[in-house]
């Protein structure tokens, strides 16, 4: 998806670069492979990104010119209309999966006008709508509490802890990070891969923690305001 | 940012937070803020420049490590220039994103999970 954008956009001067957020590489590298990517295809290990660009779920996306200048912040970056929005829900479900899907149904439909308005930039650079002033980028940037600045100081922590061995440590520091900066789906999601399940860590049900965290995607999903909630739409 | 001292090299703190000590105080960007006290002999003194900008300081005691985190108080972005940054591609070679100087840049975060 991302590479395809790249071919057709990069005789224009657009490139495209993709960061993955995972502690282990090794679990990237497969996906980066099989895309064929022939663009710059990075890994973050350590999250640089979350704190250096507000990036707070994924995908997220920034824009920058030839001048190294922001021209769009950190926002919600779906250029393919996701499936689970048109999805039937057959009232044979259980309740739960039911109130799930639905919500689904209410994460912002902004795929294809997305990714027109990156067409447009490639195209007409500063002259595109789309395109933002530095004080604009700045000012439609996401909030950043004192709160979620400890956040992200917790999860660094955690982090470092885990790699020294120390995991129990670091999820001590990781729940604090939660509960400081819930809106965001990185810190939760990324820590919640590193515990298995009776399915293997690399099932979906590595997403419901609750025996460690008390807590799993749904339930986060739900309480903190569903599919409107998700995404942070990009405002075109 | 990870410590385990509150006073690190000025240039070290820059690679890490964005943020470096010029005589008009701390900047990132064109965005100057007066951190009086904040240098001393090119080292930082990151109680003096946390205070100052709102960069929470957690502390493991028991481990004797610190985590900085970023500025705050303001946006998630203080200023709309973009950081250096510098990763490894899928290969492990390092890539700095100011190599992308002269095209436009769709950066996009995604993960495995």
């Amino acid at each position: 998806m991302w590479q395809a954008l790249h071919e057709e956009l990069e005789p224009l001067g657009l490139s495209v670069v993709t960061v993955a957020l995972d502690f282990d590489p090794a679990k990237a590298r497969p996906w980066i492979s099989a895309a064929g990517a022939t663009h710059p295809s990075l890994i973050d290990a350590d999250h640089h990104v979350d704190e250096l660009f507000g990036i707070s779920n994924v995908p997220m996306a920034v824009w920058i010119d030839e001048t190294g200048t922001l021209v769009r912040p950190a926002e919600g970056a779906s250029i393919q209309a996701s499936p689970l929005r048109s999805m039937e829900i057959s009232d044979d479900l259980p309740e739960r999966l039911r109130l799930v899907l639905s919500e689904f149904k209410n994460m912002p439909d902004t795929a294809e006008a997305y990714r027109a308005a990156i067409v447009d930039w490639a195209h007409r650079g500063a002259d595109s709508p789309y395109a933002l002033t530095p004080d604009e980028v700045v000012a439609r940037s996401q909030p950043r509490s004192a709160d979620h600045s400890r956040a992200a100081a917790c999860f660094e922590l955690g982090h470092h802890l885990h790699v020294q061995g120390d995991h129990a440590a670091a999820i001590a520091w990781w729940k604090q990070a939660h509960a400081l900066f819930p809106e965001n789906w990185t810190y939760k999601r990324q820590a919640w891969t590193l515990e298995s399940t009776p399915d293997g860590e690399d099932s979906d049900k590595a997403q419901e923690v609750q025996d460690v965290y008390g807590t799993s995607w749904s339930d986060e999903f739900l309480r903190m305001g569903g599919g409107a909630a998700y995404v942070i739409a990009p405002r075109l | 940012m990870l410590l385990t001292e509150l006073t690190v090299p000025a240039v070290d703190f820059e690679a890490a937070t964005g943020w470096s000590a010029r005589p008009e105080g701390m900047c990132k960007g064109e965005v100057c803020v007066p951190a009086p006290g904040a240098v001393i002999d090119g080292a930082i003194d990151v109680e003096a420049v946390s205070a100052r900008l709102g960069m929470a300081l957690v502390h493991d005691a028991d481990r004797g490590v610190w985590a900085l985190g970023p500025e705050s108080g303001g946006r998630a972005l203080t200023t709309a220039v973009a950081p250096e940054l510098v990763l490894p591609d899928a290969d492990g070679n390092p890539f700095k994103l100011s190599a992308m100087h002269g095209r436009k840049v769709l950066l996009v975060a995604w993960a495995s999970w």
